[in-house]
């Protein structure tokens, strides 16, 4: 990993008049990280994003580069390149032109700008392109072309604004994976908003999810897939998300619904918890916790079944094609291991 | 079929119909511009005459030569629409963009300016410029026509700045092109329609203005608005020269037009589709 890009970010606050948005965000960024700000529209993750950027003023708190105050730097004296979510390319200049202009910009040799712009189109695959008016280009070229315009003056910083969320899911996919490469070829701190948890879990070295401009957690995808560390993080993450149900802790056991499910280890001082399914992790039994289907979904290599456990709506994933029908009465299990227990009150999570 | 045969036939009509009655005044000037003074009070109006260009002649190099007025006309329309579209384009610019004390009234005030009717104004520009010594001076013709020719322009252009999306400006500043050089080499580009929108409609009210110029103005700084007036007398109207002056006066105007007629259009429906104004 390299030496710089180095992000520091410091109890920052923003406030609209008397609402809120960001309520004191502390993040430590390491150098060629790919760090993805995680969280519903809202939550506060394009503004701190902004924020990083210096196009969006705060109200307290600072931001580090490298260890150097950067809080009053101008956007263009941060040493930062970004992608917006619009691409916001020049649409009067020509791919070629929109890739030179930060180099333009600071003066940098015709031929080394030549140079430059031919390097940054290979990588993203658009050299045949140059030419022509983001007007002329697909929604998957412009992208690449925003790309090309932030990579070509190798920045300190990379920062991209949901960058994938105008493209059809196909090439979405297809693009994560070059985006993937292309950082830790490139191996520029990146600092990554989206409001796609898959994107999150394939794309980040860490994520930090935001919720009510808040950190709820920061952590890697895999910690933050096993280990959430609220409800409303464990309610976020997972496609579809963790099932959230009210129990009661009785020494060893739990009981769901009405029904007594052995744990087999110590589940902490007895009281109401909700707990933590993932839709995984739920099995239909000879006997369990009883359930209603709702609704099959056939996802062709997967079946999603909605169920109903007393008023609770909570989806179930299995890799096999169960032989039930809308309005059956199942009967649930899971694993033991597979279980999370959250506080009811705080929504945080209990050991382990 | 049929009916879609008979729609377009309609059509044609009503759009005919439109043009007839748009058309005549301009057709009828100038038919009339061709005659001579005797023609022109023939009745009934004679169809088929034989047309002449002594009126053009008479107007152009004769005793009362329009030459110097369409001169004048076109120094101060010139210099009018030169200094709005210097001030008008960055007030605009700051008004769409930025933030600073004051900038909702400043808008307000811009806008309020083009509510006051201009017979209101004469005469305390008169005044004012009579203390000054600007009557019938070019300097002081422009300066008013600076008055309503800015903040039209200012409100005109607002929209257009408006219309480009604020990160288009954020990716600039922070390639490190800074404010001005954003504007420079981003923003305008953009905006070179409706520039040339702006343009053209201060240039036409400056160059079709009369109430200003006939009262403010004089000897010295008569444009051809004033000057064409001149035709109409207590004792008689020469209508045949004053048709070739109102010719000669809008030659320049439907030229400007005819060149602009792609930004014009597009410059008329700014606003109506999102984006629809821009490139």
């Amino acid at each position: 990993m390299s030496e710089i890009g180095r992000v520091t970010l410091s109890g920052i606050v923003k406030r609209h008049g008397t609402f809120t948005a960001l309520h004191g965000i502390d993040l430590e960024i390491a150098p060629g990280e790919f760090f993805v700000l995680l969280g519903p529209s809202g939550s506060g993750k394009t503004t701190t994003l902004r924020i990083l950027a210096g196009l969006e003023p705060h109200d307290a708190g600072r931001v580090l580069q490298d260890g150097v105050d950067v809080t009053e730097r101008a956007p263009g004296e941060r040493d930062v390149a970004m992608v917006f979510q619009s691409y916001a390319l020049y649409p009067h200049m020509t791919v070629h032109e929109n890739i030179a202009f930060p180099l333009r910009m600071v003066g940098t040799a015709a031929t080394e700008i030549e140079n430059a712009v031919r390097d940054a189109a290979a990588k993203v695959h658009i050299e045949h392109l140059l030419d022509r008016r983001p007007g002329q280009l697909s929604g998957g070229q412009q992208q690449r072309c925003a790309l090309a315009r932030a990579i070509v003056r190798k920045p300190r910083l990379f920062l991209l604004d949901e960058p994938l969320s105008n493209l059809d899911a196909k090439l979405r996919v297809e693009t994560r994976v070059e985006l993937r490469k292309l950082q830790r070829a490139l191996n520029v701190t990146t600092v990554y908003v989206t409001h796609d948890q898959e994107e999150a879990m394939t794309l980040a070295d860490r994520i930090a999810v935001f919720m009510d401009g808040r950190i709820a957690q920061v952590g890697r995808p895999a910690d933050i897939y096993s280990r959430p560390a609220s409800v409303v993080v464990a309610g976020f993450i997972g496609s579809p998300p963790m099932n959230l149900l009210p129990a009661e802790v009785r020494g060893s056991a739990l009981v769901v619904a009405g029904v007594t499910v052995p744990l087999g280890r110590d589940a902490g001082p007895a009281g109401p918890v909700t707990l933590g399914l993932r839709p995984g992790a739920i099995k239909i039994a000879a006997s369990g916790i009883p359930a209603r289907i709702y609704l099959v979904e056939d996802l062709g290599d997967a079946t999603i079944l909605d169920l109903h456990v007393g008023d609770k709506l909570i989806k179930m994933r299995t890799g096999q094609r169960p032989d039930v029908r809308e309005g059956d009465e199942i009967k649930l299990a899971f694993a033991a291991e597979a279980v999370h227990l959250f506080d009811p009150a705080s929504g945080l999570r209990k050991a382990p | 079929m049929k009916g879609r045969a008979a729609r377009h036939l309609a059509l044609f009509a009503a759009a005919g119909l439109l043009l007839a009655v748009w058309a005549f005044p301009i057709v009828w000037g100038l038919l009339t511009s061709l005659k001579t003074e005797r023609d022109v009070l023939a009745y009934p109006p004679k169809v088929i005459f034989e047309p002449t260009l002594a009126n053009y002649r008479e107007v152009l190099f004769g005793a009362s030569s329009i030459l110097p007025n369409l001169a004048s006309s076109a120094i101060v329309a010139g210099f009018a629409t030169l200094l709005t579209m210097l001030l008008a384009v960055p007030a605009a610019y700051a008004l769409a963009r930025l933030e600073f004390p004051a900038k909702r009234t400043s808008g307000f005030y811009v806008l309020a300016t083009q509510m006051l009717p201009p017979v209101g104004l004469i005469i305390p520009y008169y005044l004012v410029l009579q203390r000054i010594g600007g009557l019938d001076t070019y300097a002081g013709l422009t300066a008013i026509y600076l008055t309503f020719s800015l903040p039209f322009a200012i409100w005109l252009m607002v929209s257009y700045f408006e219309d480009i999306p604020r990160e288009m400006e954020e990716a600039a500043l922070l390639d490190r092109a800074g404010r001005l050089r954003s504007l420079w080499y981003v923003i305008l580009p953009q905006v070179r329609g409706g520039i040339a929108v702006t343009t053209i409609f201060v240039f036409l009210n400056a160059w079709n203005e009369f109430l200003f110029a006939v009262v403010l103005g004089g000897n010295r700084v008569r444009p051809v608005t004033v000057a064409m007036f001149n035709f109409i007398s207590v004792e008689q109207t020469q209508w045949a020269r004053l048709a070739a002056a109102a010719m000669l006066a809008m030659a320049p105007v439907i030229l400007l037009g005819l060149i602009a007629q792609k930004h014009i259009v597009k410059g008329l429906t700014v606003g109506a589709v999102k984006g629809g104004g821009r490139r």
